[in-house]
């Protein structure tokens, strides 16, 4: 019984995230443009690359499996962009931070429910628009069948992935005054080695190697495969969500772990 | 009491003077925070680190973009990089203008008898845009020797005029998104929507359609912050007149967005009754 | 002989956004051209001229920032004509900056981040101030207040008596005609507050600068000012010296009493206290009773009901151990005033 109460509150706090997204109402309409405009560029900028080769398949990808690579990586950049290393940078610096200990729900959790409600609503206000825009001005030509399925769960483990990924950052805010610099690093890593500014196809072998090993490939390289790939199977899908899985049940660990050893400095530092 | 000081006789180095006197007391009172400028510095340089590698992945599988291979993408990148650091740099209050609307701290700068958008952009200054500045010019000099770039009195002038130009435009963008402020509340997210093309100043304009080159020209400039001015060097045979344009169209943009900022300060008046 | 501010009929009006609620309401509002109209300032006229003090006054919400921002320069009038220094402040910002100095409370003007002599001479270059004249001033600032002390130190580190004290000195050092300071000892302590009120009653005197003081503490008013003016729902309601003010409602003396024993004064009660003087004497209905710490209260007219009266009557409200004869305090007749207007809003 004391569960399903715990659940309830984790929910409302999620139907809260989502009523606050839709405060900013002018940002989901900057977002969506700015989705296009990357879209737009990425059409002509991957237009003008391909035609410099006479293949129209380069590593396994035509143009218009970039094209819906690069939209749909965009498209999850955004859903993802749910600033909480800035929140927690900013918490910390004005003390508010002490405050989370007197709420009752477990930190960690009670976050990501609030994060959730804002990804729902980016699911439906970016991520499927985005789609269908690319899909038409690609001719459908990405596969369509069970890879469709798969795709929605793999992008809830991406956002598991780089919300644990992001709990991890700003718990270091904690050991340091500048978030800014701790963030931006960050964001350069995951963007490029997760294959999100640059398909992984692309990169050199030994580049690609490293980059499967590391955890960031599993939030943009996996679930991008899992909607163009021609070559994976059913089973494939399903080993490419495990590893995600299993990705996160280490970061969350580690977050958590971090977390627990660094509130102590709070408590000693007296906020 | 001197009462006849009204007509106040300033000389052509007024400005100047102060700016000097303002930013350097600032970057003596910042250089105490040690680690927090070198993980920015280390942090911009990362990111400027990685829209390089970005290009190098690109190149080590395809030869060209449009008929520009890796040198001359790399010679407008960092033109870009360059361009984009004074904006970074000297004008860093606009980040912050809304906040201080909303407190009502803007007031002050209406106070002292120098101009307002003046004292507005002295009070704040980024030390790590030098990190990218110092990144781009590096690249730059880089790019310059591997096309072997003439290096001639007339270049580097061009060069200059170019460089100071493109800075301009950034400037006049930034400035104008900020500007939104003193009448809308969501003039963060204008500011960040913006920023986020200068991603795209890299790219050679003739990579898009007419529509988009035009758009990208007058409405939101980003032809002018690399493209167009870099032509002047990359193809020296057949200049494009848009490239003379440059300085008119930063000049006109910058003018644009320092009458648009001015509007909004003269009308602002603060908070209570 | 022109004065130095001179305000001929001015008025400001605001034209607000009537907003709705909600959503839709929001959508709404963009397109609206439902406007209001609201009068912060009404046709307020006077005329300050070179070296005086004036304690400008008025219940918050009242128009006094108003006014003062449009003598600053920040706000153009609607109506009317306003003159500082001979010049209309909106049309001439930087030339009326030049001429006037201003200091809000608890906002510092000053750099933050650096020594606090490197925003003086920073003023100095942005003012022009002449070598001499600065030397002048510091030199004298640190025979006044010792301010050499703190040159070294970041505004940013200062207690917030050593900012308002910077703050002011700042102002003043350009040697304007003018300088507006808006509540410059809130938040202060004491002592502070006295060493404050010298410091601007020094300048005041040494530089002959004309101080509009914006305050909402009576000491401010009572160290510094001699002419006090009103303002109240944008309207100007008292315009004249302090005595003046005090003989403006007639004379007022408050009777204070201890009683006999500690529980008798309470705030309860002192209906009921008012009720029996009344019953004893009819003219006590225009008294106001109040604790102030352990005596109570007895605000008296003095036209209408001799204070001795009172004190004949003073046992029937308790058994009384000692009483004490106050003069009027600014305060209370400013209170009285504030009251009034108020009454005659809902009246």
């Amino acid at each position: 019984m004391a569960e399903k109460k715990n659940l309830k509150s984790y929910l409302v706090l999620t139907k809260a995230g989502i009523m606050e997204a839709f405060m900013f109402r002018t940002s989901l309409f900057l977002n969506i443009i700015g989705n296009l405009a990357y879209m737009v560029v990425m059409y002509f900028l991957w237009k003008a690359i391909f035609a410099s080769r006479s293949e129209t398949s380069v590593n396994g990808m035509t143009f218009e499996d970039t094209l819906v690579y690069l939209s749909m990586a965009g498209a999850i950049f955004s859903s993802l962009e749910v600033f909480l290393v800035w929140k927690m940078g900013r918490e910390i610096q004005s003390g508010e931070f002490a405050l989370h200990f007197t709420k009752p729900l477990d930190y960690f959790f009670r976050e990501f429910f609030y994060v959730a409600g804002n990804v729902i609503l980016q699911t439906f206000t970016t991520l499927i628009p985005t789609f269908i825009i690319v899909g038409c001005l690609t001719g459908w030509k990405m596969p369509l069948g069970v890879n469709l399925l798969f795709f929605p769960v793999a992008f809830f483990f991406a956002l598991l992935l780089n919300y644990s990924i992001d709990f991890i950052v700003g718990t270091m805010c904690l050991y340091t005054q500048s978030f800014w610099g701790i963030n931006i690093v960050k964001e350069v890593i995951i963007s490029v080695m997760s294959g999100a500014a640059v398909p992984l196809a692309f990169f050199p072998e030994v580049f690609r190697n490293v980059a499967m090993y590391l955890p960031f490939q599993a939030i943009y390289n996996l679930p991008l495969q899992i909607l163009i790939s021609r070559s994976m199977t059913t089973v494939d899908y399903v080993k490419a969500i495990g590893i995600q899985a299993g990705w996160f049940l280490v970061l969350m660990l580690i977050g958590r772990l971090f977390f627990r050893r660094s509130s102590k400095i709070i408590t000693v530092n007296g906020g | 009491m001197d009462t006849g000081n009204t007509k106040v006789k300033r000389d052509f180095f007024f400005y100047p003077r102060i700016y000097a006197m303002i930013v350097t007391q600032s970057i003596k009172s910042k250089m105490s925070y040690r680690a927090d400028f070198l993980i920015s510095t280390f942090g911009m340089i990362a990111t400027n680190l990685a829209g390089f590698l970005s290009f190098w992945l690109i190149f080590h599988t395809f030869p060209s973009i449009n008929g520009w291979h890796f040198s001359e993408t790399m010679f407008l990148y960092s033109f870009s990089l360059v361009a984009l650091s004074a904006s970074q740099i000297f004008f860093d209050n606009n980040w912050g203008l809304r906040f201080q609307l909303r407190s009502g701290d803007f007031v002050k700068y209406c106070f002292r008898p120098i101009n307002l958008f003046f004292y507005f952009v002295s009070e704040e200054i980024d030390l790590k845009g030098i990190g990218q500045m110092v990144f781009g010019i590096v690249l730059l000099v880089y790019s310059w020797n591997n096309l072997s770039i003439p290096v001639t009195a007339g270049n580097i002038l061009m060069l200059l005029v170019l460089l100071f130009s493109a800075s301009l435009i950034m400037i006049a963008m930034m400035t104008a998104a900020a500007a939104t402020g003193f009448w809308i509340i969501n003039s963060g997210m204008v500011m960040v929507f913006l920023f986020k093309f200068k991603e795209y100043a890299a790219y050679p304009m003739t990579i898009f359609n007419r529509a988009f080159q035009l758009v990208f020209s007058i409405l939101i400039p980003i032809g002018f912050m690399a493209f167009y001015p870099s032509l002047y060097f990359l193809r020296p045979e057949s200049v494009s007149p848009v490239t003379y344009l440059t300085p008119v169209a930063a000049i006109l943009f910058f003018y644009a967005a320092y009458k648009f900022w001015m509007r909004g300060a003269r009308q602002y008046s603060g908070t209570g009754s | 002989m022109s004065s130095v501010i001179e305000l001929n009929e001015v008025s400001k009006v605001f034209r607000v956004l009537n907003r709705h609620e909600g959503m839709k309401g929001s959508i709404r509002d963009l397109f609206s051209r439902d406007y209001r109209d609201v009068v912060a300032v009404h046709e307020v006229s006077m005329q300050v001229e070179s070296g005086e003090i004036v304690g400008y006054l008025g219940p918050n919400g009242a128009g006094k920032s108003t006014t003062i921002k449009m003598m600053t320069g920040i706000l153009e009038p609607t109506g009317g004509k306003l003159l500082v220094n001979g010049r209309v402040p909106y049309e001439n910002r930087t030339a009326n900056a030049q001429n006037i100095g201003v200091v809000f409370g608890q906002r510092s003007q000053l750099w933050w981040a650096l020594p606090v002599i490197e925003s003086f001479k920073i003023l100095k270059e942005i003012y022009r101030i002449p070598d001499d004249v600065y030397r002048h001033n510091m030199h004298r600032y640190e025979e006044l207040v010792g301010v050499d002390e703190l040159y070294d130190k970041p505004v940013r580190q200062m207690s917030l008596g050593q900012r308002t004290l910077c703050d002011i000195l700042a102002s003043f050092l350009h040697d304007p005609p003018v300088v507006f300071l808006d509540e410059p000892t809130i938040g202060l302590d004491v002592s502070m507050k006295a060493k404050i009120r010298e410091l601007i009653l020094s300048l005041n005197q040494e530089k002959n600068t004309t101080v509009i003081l914006t305050t909402h503490d009576m000491g401010d008013v009572e160290a510094l000012c001699r002419r006090i003016m009103i303002i109240d729902q944008g309207k100007k309601i008292y315009d004249d010296s302090i005595d003046r003010l005090k003989q403006f409602f007639g004379a007022y003396r408050t009777l204070k009493i201890m009683p006999e024993k500690p529980g008798d004064l309470a705030a309860e009660k002192l209906d009921d206290y008012k009720e029996g003087l009344v019953g004893r004497l009819p003219g006590a209905k225009d008294t106001v009773f109040s604790v102030d710490g352990e005596w109570l209260s007895i605000l008296i007219p003095e036209d209408k009901l001799p204070l001795m009266n009172v004190v004949s009557c003073i046992d029937s409200i308790f058994p009384v151990r000692d009483i004490r004869i106050d003069e009027i305090s600014t305060e209370s007749v400013i209170r009285k005033i504030y009251e009034e207007a108020e009454a005659m809003r809902h009246g």
